[in-house]
């Protein structure tokens, strides 16, 4: 018994002679065997845990899962290859195609543009943000077809993230030029502010009625 | 070949059985998250240290931070927070005046008791008023940044807002790894420290400034509550409307109604904005690690800005209703 697992230790190590060799008759014993099969499980991860290579998120039966997986996958077959999937064919064809994609695309472009575009800022700045970069068309997607849609006029587009940059960057400011009082601070924040000179315009006190 | 690897498993196995022998020894000093809380806002005003740290966010860079904080001979509390990456953003503070440096701005100060930075400073300031809003957790012991560290996890009471997870230096209780999570647990925004150096004394870095050419200290104007016609019926537990007042938006120049609600954790904008022309149509989206809701309820485009949950948002804004002036 001990030589047998002996025999698989040596092959986990690459000692065993018989490696390379499918059908070499340790290999047939290990797949027909499921105690020395665990074993070769067992053996490998003790590696792995010497080496310090284990993952940290240790999935003991991943081979399992994916087996199962495979099972229950659908069989997809590739499809017989027809006259217009020769390469110069097929960049041809599109061609004609575009017209009703490039309508599909374009309004997909807009439901998206107020959607996506506008939050994708890399904005690397922001905690001490002074002003937010000015919002433009980041890629991905293009000017022109915004142009093509008339679904949405461009201008509404436009004006939409035009507003809702104002909020996002008044916001920013807010966040910058919040102050909290401490409770342990004794002197009046506001009396001392009024000692000093006002500095922010943006606030508006008589506002008409 | 075989006892070679029996008598690593064996080994391997004996470290395993230590650690919790070590898990129980640290549990001893401080038991509950808020003493642990407590024994963070003591270290981070008492102590001399420098503190490396990354900020994440989602759709943007990594951002890197020295933070050194240092208390004089005087009991002055000196505190230093720089971003690293690009072209130089600094804050200083000295007691309760807090000065900016940043490009395209002229510096200017405030008097405040936080920094306004990546983090949630007032949490670490005063831990104690998120009492109100959220349940402390004690969640057990990790090792971050090569130490060993003790988890909390902040949870909001009534489930309106984000949640915390933060670990504590077990040794100084100052702050190794910052995850705010959403309410499905997925990660919004973390802080994940790389060094943490505590010193005798305040680093040399503190001499060399000169108090008297600090900027100016600015005035923000008084925060009023105006006698408003809406009323906010809803606010999630813990919140508190923190200041309202008239604002220009100064990109637009138009006039709205300017409501900060904050639970000591979150700082969230609201801005109520009444018959305009052309309001903000009805919008959910994230912007980076902030929610933004646009929504026309009772007469008013209402726009929501903050690091918390749509639903809690939209919860707010349909509590809103318009009252009789004078009352």
């Amino acid at each position: 018994m001990s030589q047998k697992f002996e025999n698989v230790s040596a092959l986990v190590d690459g000692e065993a002679s018989a490696s390379g060799t499918s059908d070499s008759p340790l290999l047939e014993a290990v797949l027909n065997d499921n105690e020395l099969m665990q074993k070769w499980n067992n053996y490998h991860l003790i590696r792995d845990t010497l080496r310090k290579e284990l993952p940290k998120q240790l999935d003991l039966d991943i081979a399992n899962q994916v087996a199962i997986a495979l099972q229950s996958e659908p069989v997809i077959l590739a499809p017989k290859r027809k006259w217009h999937d020769l390469p110069l064919v097929s960049n041809v064809v599109p061609f004609a195609k575009q017209g009703g994609q490039m309508a599909i695309a374009a309004s997909v472009a807009v439901a998206m543009i107020l959607g996506v575009q506008q939050f994708n800022h890399a904005n690397v700045e922001q905690p001490f943000n002074a002003a937010p970069p000015i919002l433009g068309i980041q890629g991905g997607l293009s000017p022109v077809s915004l142009e093509q849609t008339r679904a949405l006029p461009r201008t509404d587009v436009a004006e939409q993230r035009r507003i809702l940059g104002a909020y996002l960057s008044d916001h920013k400011q807010q966040m910058r030029l919040k102050s909290h009082q401490s409770m342990d601070m004794n002197i009046s924040v506001a009396d001392e502010l009024k000692t000093h000179k006002e500095a922010q315009s943006d606030v508006v006190d008589n506002l008409p009625e | 070949m075989t006892s070679v690897l029996v008598a690593c498993l064996f080994f391997t196995s004996d470290t395993f059985a230590q650690q919790p022998a070590q898990l129980v020894v640290g549990t001893q000093e401080a038991d509950s998250a808020e003493l642990w809380l407590s024994k963070m806002s003591n270290a981070m005003r008492s102590l001399n240290y420098k503190i490396s740290f990354v900020l994440l966010k989602p759709g943007v860079d990594s951002q890197p931070f020295i933070w050194r904080h240092a208390v004089d001979e005087n009991g002055l509390q000196m505190e230093q927070l720089n971003q690293l990456n690009g072209p130089g953003r600094e804050a200083l503070r000295l007691g309760n005046k807090i000065s900016y440096f940043e490009p395209n701005v002229a510096p200017y100060s405030l008097l405040s008791s936080s920094i306004n930075g990546p983090f949630p400073y007032e949490f670490f300031q005063y831990p104690e008023k998120l009492s109100a809003g959220y349940d402390l957790v004690l969640v057990g012991k990790s090792r971050i940044s090569g130490r060993a560290a003790q988890q909390i996890r902040v949870v909001s009471k009534d489930n309106s807002r984000f949640g915390l997870n933060l670990w504590l230096d077990q040794k100084t209780g100052l702050l190794l790894k910052l995850n705010m999570f959403n309410l499905k647990a997925q990660l919004l925004e973390q802080i994940q420290v790389t060094s943490l150096e505590v010193t005798q004394l305040p680093d040399a870095f503190f001499t060399k400034i000169d108090a008297k050419m600090l900027p100016e200290v600015i005035s923000l104007g008084t925060s009023k509550v105006r006698d408003s016609p809406w009323q906010i019926n809803y606010l999630p537990v813990g919140m508190q409307i923190r200041k309202r007042e008239l604002r220009r938006l100064s990109a637009s120049g138009k006039v709205v109604e300017y409501v900060m609600i904050s639970d000591g954790l979150v700082d969230v904008s609201m801005y109520l904005n009444e018959g305009t022309a052309k309001p903000l149509d009805t919008l959910v989206a994230k912007s980076q690690s902030d929610t933004v809701l646009s929504l026309q309820h009772a007469g008013l485009n209402v726009v929501v800005i903050g690091k918390l949950p749509a639903s809690t948002a939209n919860k707010i804004v349909t509590s809103i209703q318009r009252v009789e002036q004078g009352q």
